[in-house]
């Protein structure tokens, strides 16, 4: 599983910073870097779920790095189609300004879905498979012990993991009162693979902190997703990670599964959900 | 496994002892023919008995004959019956003339007296060595021990890797890096070798220090342009690391205290100038600090590296000559119930010189070296340990064969057998991790080599010579090979022993010297090399899970052509020795990996490898003062390093992460009196070449992503830096050294990264990391 390799990466950076802190203590400093200024490229992101639709396609475009936009441009008047491997075919239209939503599609697990995209006189193509579902077994909170680390909630969630290799998972969880709303523990991207864990009972921690207290509502959804989308978001993560942008050989973009240099990614996966009041 | 290994051992050494009867034979009767004889032995440190490693015997009758002692001291030379004056010269001792009758084979053991350093001496001009501008080595540096005891280096503890990061060439892989990148090669392209046991991990405190201890140390050279024949194994670079062999006269010891380690060496005569042993044993004590902290956590942490250089050697007869000698160290880090990790070398080296005959020498060693690195993690009730690492059964045999004045013939062969542990995760019961093991791999490098140096005419000398190497990949394994995706298409399995890829390597090494007169020559090399083993990192510090992983049915070994030019003079009757080297270096099959490779644990890792090409090209100016109250060097080195990959920057060539443009170097080493030594080095070099995002973009609402667009295409700031260091000597056998690093407190750059402006997250700012800012040290250093 990602998460081991990634610990023993960790502990070798916790080993570094502690040298760090004992020699330098303090030496960071903000820098002025010129950065170039890239050409805008094309930023799709779509995904088709096993719920009731509509399913959304959003089209967007990058930005300057040091002067980002509040609101990216859109890209509007695009032909966006869905198509499944069973024959459903779905155009999406624009609701609002690059937001483009499905009307009869229905997300099925099992099945593959296509997308194509034609935006400003150029074609983009992705391939999804939706794996099957699987099921949260329990969601549950233990107080922290407190002699480890800041007070607050450790928030489980239990699933199994079924017999054959090749599982992969994305959890999101969500409080009703935490800020910011969207992420109890700052961490965006919590993806899985089975890689080590194949087969088991899994019990993953969210380590909720000082976001959650007594009486926020808890919301937790366990996501099946295929490889390639694992590999967008495990790249993802890595390119958003600080620590790893500072050690890196060098960082790229995300591998994403979307053709003809385009950034974002299209996925379609199962979401389970279940939800826990904090006592 | 093992067995076959040996079994093959066994006939190399068997086919090599038949050949080297017959030569014998044909030496013997060869000298006798005309009159001419040859006179052989070692040259000696006279107070300690230490052999003198590159110490030269000058015939002051025959204008260009001369020889050098080789690693274990021993020298020999063939010339007509006469009578002759013998010039012997060592950087540091005082020469000496003797002048001898050579009416037949004699065996002269030379004993030098160190020369102590005396402000305002003359030396007589004609016996400084010129040996620089006569050799045919190019990119060959060596290093003098009492230099690297001088310079500065961080926290007070001088550092041979850190030392030679100081010569043009060679530049430092990252601040307070132990790495170097050789012309432009990756830190896995230079053999490091420590009393000829590589070394597969030079690194102390995650690369703050190297793990040669320099008290143990004799010997450092470094080479980067024509490697000779005899070396193998890297692309890029050898470092030769010879140790003491131990004070064959008396029992003496040396020690240091310093702010960060404490050092202790001790050595003495076996038996008196026959055999000796030498100890030396270094140790850090930041976790005796731990101990006193009222945390729990803390307090039980450790956070410490040792290690232990022993040798002994014994002298049977007058032809023989044996050597035992190990290295062991470890660095430990752990924080009970959290984690821990630790790694470390072990080297084991069984040496054996024989001399044939006087003009035949022969060395014969077994070594074993060993790497390996665990790691624990403890995350409530579920714990489980990675360990990984290589092993390496080695044997070796050199022979070197004075056959003339004019001739030396150098062979030898080389049989290693790697074993390759690149992961087994052990996990407690209830853990819901499984225990994993990644597959060893095994394989067996062989290699057989033959130089030739010899003068074609008077002034120009050459030495030609051919490696052949063998690298076969042996089984039990499962082999797979992989689409695109890097999914398995196909997997065999195969017996132990089984051969399931052979790669060959026809490596020609070839150095021209002409003299164009007494302090003025021009050279040039050709060097072929190979490397069959990979280090595998996906981050630019070195860490200490790197995994070497060996050459495959996926994995293409690296080869590199480099062709080399350079102009050699000295200035000031050799007190100054000048050069300027150009060089053209070209890399094959260099890797690359996949974007998000998992490279630990991963038993398909070979899937997440790519391959480009690499090209390095320079020039390197040297100018060196070796004598005098004041000595050291400017060295400066512009070139460039690139690589390109099919699907890394379009296809584009982009600069490799070791391309730095200019590299400036400027030691100096002033003996102000018999009390105070002064040192001061800096250096300058242009920052690295690094991605930085080139736009931004948003992702699910409201998450900012950083857009990348060409590889390396940005610099980090320049990299210079001060050091300055005052050494006292209290009394003959104590002395205290003072050191600043980073005098100027310049904030060198680590790493620059990018965050949200924490004052407005709408905004995004670069902020850079600095490891050293100045850094004040002293050491207490005793002799006994």
């Amino acid at each position: 599983m990602k998460m081991k390799t990634a610990s023993a990466v960790l502990s070798e950076r916790l080993l570094l910073f502690l040298l760090v802190a004992a020699v330098a203590a303090g030496c960071q400093q903000v820098v002025s870097i010129d950065l170039n200024k890239a050409d805008p490229h094309l930023v799709i992101e779509g995904n088709i779920t096993d719920q009731a639709g509509p399913y959304t396609v959003k089209l967007s475009k990058t930005g300057n790095y040091f002067e980002p936009a509040l609101v990216f441009p859109t890209v509007s008047n695009a032909l966006i189609v869905v198509t499944d491997d069973q024959g459903q075919t779905d155009t999406l239209k624009e609701v609002t300004s690059g937001t483009y939503q499905s009307s009869t599609l229905k997300g099925v697990a099992g099945r593959t879905y296509s997308l194509n995209v034609i935006a400003e006189g150029r074609s983009y193509d992705a391939i999804s498979s939706m794996p099957k579902k699987i099921f949260i077994d329990s969601l549950y909170a233990l107080v922290r012990n407190a002699s480890r680390g800041e007070p607050g909630y450790d928030i489980y969630i239990s699933f199994k993991d079924p017999p054959e290799p090749g599982n992969y998972y994305r959890i999101n969880a969500r409080s009703s009162a935490a800020i910011p709303a969207d992420s109890i523990d700052g961490r965006r991207y919590r993806v899985y693979t089975d890689k080590l864990t194949n087969g088991n009972e899994m019990a993953e921690r969210i380590r909720a902190g000082r976001n959650v207290q007594t009486g926020d509502t808890i919301t937790v959804e366990l996501l099946s997703i295929d490889r390639p989308t694992y590999d967008y978001f495990n790249t993802l993560r890595d390119v958003l990670s600080s620590d790893q942008a500072a050690t890196a050989l060098a960082p790229t973009n995300p591998n994403t599964n979307l053709s003809n240099g385009s950034l974002g990614y299209f996925s379609a996966w199962t979401i389970d959900t279940k939800m826990i009041i904090m006592k | 496994m093992h067995r076959l290994a040996f079994q093959y051992s066994m006939k190399l050494f068997l086919i090599s002892f038949a050949v080297i009867g017959l030569l014998s034979s044909l030496a013997s009767t060869s000298a006798s023919a005309q009159n001419i004889h040859t006179f052989s032995g070692s040259i000696k440190n006279a107070e300690t008995g230490e052999i003198l490693i590159g110490a030269t015997i000058l015939v002051k009758e025959l204008k260009t004959v001369g020889v050098s002692s080789n690693a274990y001291g021993f020298y020999s030379l063939t010339i007509p019956e006469g009578k002759y004056s013998f010039v012997i010269q060592y950087i540091g001792f005082r020469t000496r003339i003797d002048t001898v009758l050579l009416d037949k084979n004699l065996t002269l053991n030379f004993e030098l007296t160190p020369e102590a350093i005396r402000v305002g001496e003359v030396v007589i001009s004609a016996e400084r060595s010129n040996k620089n501008v006569t050799s045919t080595e190019m990119g060959v540096k060596n290093l003098e021990m009492h230099e690297v005891s001088t310079i500065p280096v961080l926290l007070g503890e001088k550092d041979i890797l850190k030392t030679i990061q100081l010569l043009p060439g060679i530049v430092a892989a990252g601040e307070g890096s132990t790495g170097f990148y050789a012309r432009g090669g990756g830190v896995d392209q230079n053999l490091i070798m420590l009393d000829e046991a590589t070394v597969y991990n030079s690194s102390h405190l995650l690369g703050f220090l190297s793990v040669f201890n320099s008290d143990a140390i004799k010997d450092v050279k470094i080479m980067t342009g024509e490697i000779p024949a005899e070396y193998g194994g890297r692309l890029s670079s050898v470092l030769d690391i010879r140790t003491n062999d131990g004070n064959m006269k008396e029992y003496t010891g040396t020690g240091g205290i310093g702010l960060l380690a404490s050092r202790l060496t001790v050595g003495g005569p076996i038996v008196k100038d026959q055999g000796s042993f030498n100890i030396s044993l270094r140790r850090t004590y930041a976790d005796l600090f731990l101990r006193l902290s009222s945390d729990t956590t803390i307090n039980r942490a450790s956070l410490y590296f040792y290690d232990l250089n022993a040798k002994a050697n014994y002298t049977v007869g007058e032809r023989d000559r044996v050597f035992i000698s190990g290295y062991f160290g470890r660095d430990n880090f752990d924080i009970p119930n959290t984690f821990g990790f630790n790694w470390g070398n072990e080297t084991a080296t069984l040496r054996w010189n024989h001399i044939f005959a006087d003009n035949l020498f022969s060395n014969t060693s077994l070594i074993y070296s060993n790497y390996e690195y665990s790691n624990n993690v403890s995350a409530g009730t579920s714990q489980f340990t990675i360990t990984s690492g290589i092993q390496d059964e080695n044997f070796k045999t050199d022979f070197q064969y004075f056959m003339s004045s004019q001739n030396t013939l150098k062979f030898g062969v080389n049989a290693i057998y790697h074993t390759f542990l690149p992961g087994t995760v052990t996990a407690t019961s209830g853990s819901s991790f499984n225990g994993i093991t990644v597959p060893n791999r095994y394989a067996l490098e062989n290699a057989a080599y033959v130089s030739h140096e010899l003068e074609i005419l008077s002034g120009l000398k050459i030495n030609y010579g051919l490696r052949f190497s063998v690298f076969t990949l042996l089984g039990p394994a499962q082999i797979s090979s992989y689409d695109e995706n890097g999914d398995v298409i196909q997997t065999t399995g195969y017996k132990s022993g089984q051969i399931i890829k052979t790669y060959t390597g026809v490596e020609p090494r070839i150095a021209a010297n002409l003299l164009l007169d007494e302090t003025s020559s021009i050279k040039a090399s050709y060097a072929r090399t190979s490397q069959y083993l990979h280090l595998l990192s996906n981050s630019v510090t070195s860490n200490p899970s790197d995994l070497w992983v060996p050459s495959s049915n996926n994995v293409k070994p690296q080869y590199a052509d480099q062709v080399s030019t350079g102009y050699f003079r000295n200035f000031g009757d050799n007190e100054y020795e000048g050069s300027f080297e150009l060089y053209y270096k070209n890399m094959q099959n260099q890797i690359d990996y996949k974007n998000g490779a998992d490279l630990q644990l991963n038993p398909n890792v070979e899937a997440l490898l790519r391959y480009g090409r690499g090209w390095s090209y320079g020039a390197e100016f040297l100018l060196r003062k070796r004598y005098g109250a004041i000595s050291g060097w400017i060295g400066y080195t512009l070139s460039r390093s690139e690589e390109q990959f099919a699907d890394i920057n379009n296809g584009q060539p982009f600069p490799a992460r070791q391309d730095r443009t200019h590299d400036i170097s400027i030691v100096a080493i002033y003996n102000y009196s018999e009390k105070w030594t002064f040192s001061a080095a800096w250096v300058y070099n242009t920052g690295n070449a690094v991605t930085f995002p080139s736009g931004n973009y948003q992702l699910e609402g409201t998450r900012l992503v950083p857009l990348y667009t060409e590889r390396n295409g940005y610099r980090m700031p320049a990299y210079h830096r001060l050091d300055l260091s005052a050494t006292w000597t209290l009394g003959p056998k104590t002395n205290l050294n003072f050191s600043l690093y980073n005098a100027y407190d310049r904030m060198n750059p680590y790493a620059i990264y990018f965050r949200r402006d924490p004052n407005d997250p709408n905004k995004t700012q670069a902020v850079q990391t600095t490891f050293f800012p100045i850094i004040p040290s002293v050491t207490y250093n005793f002799t006994f």
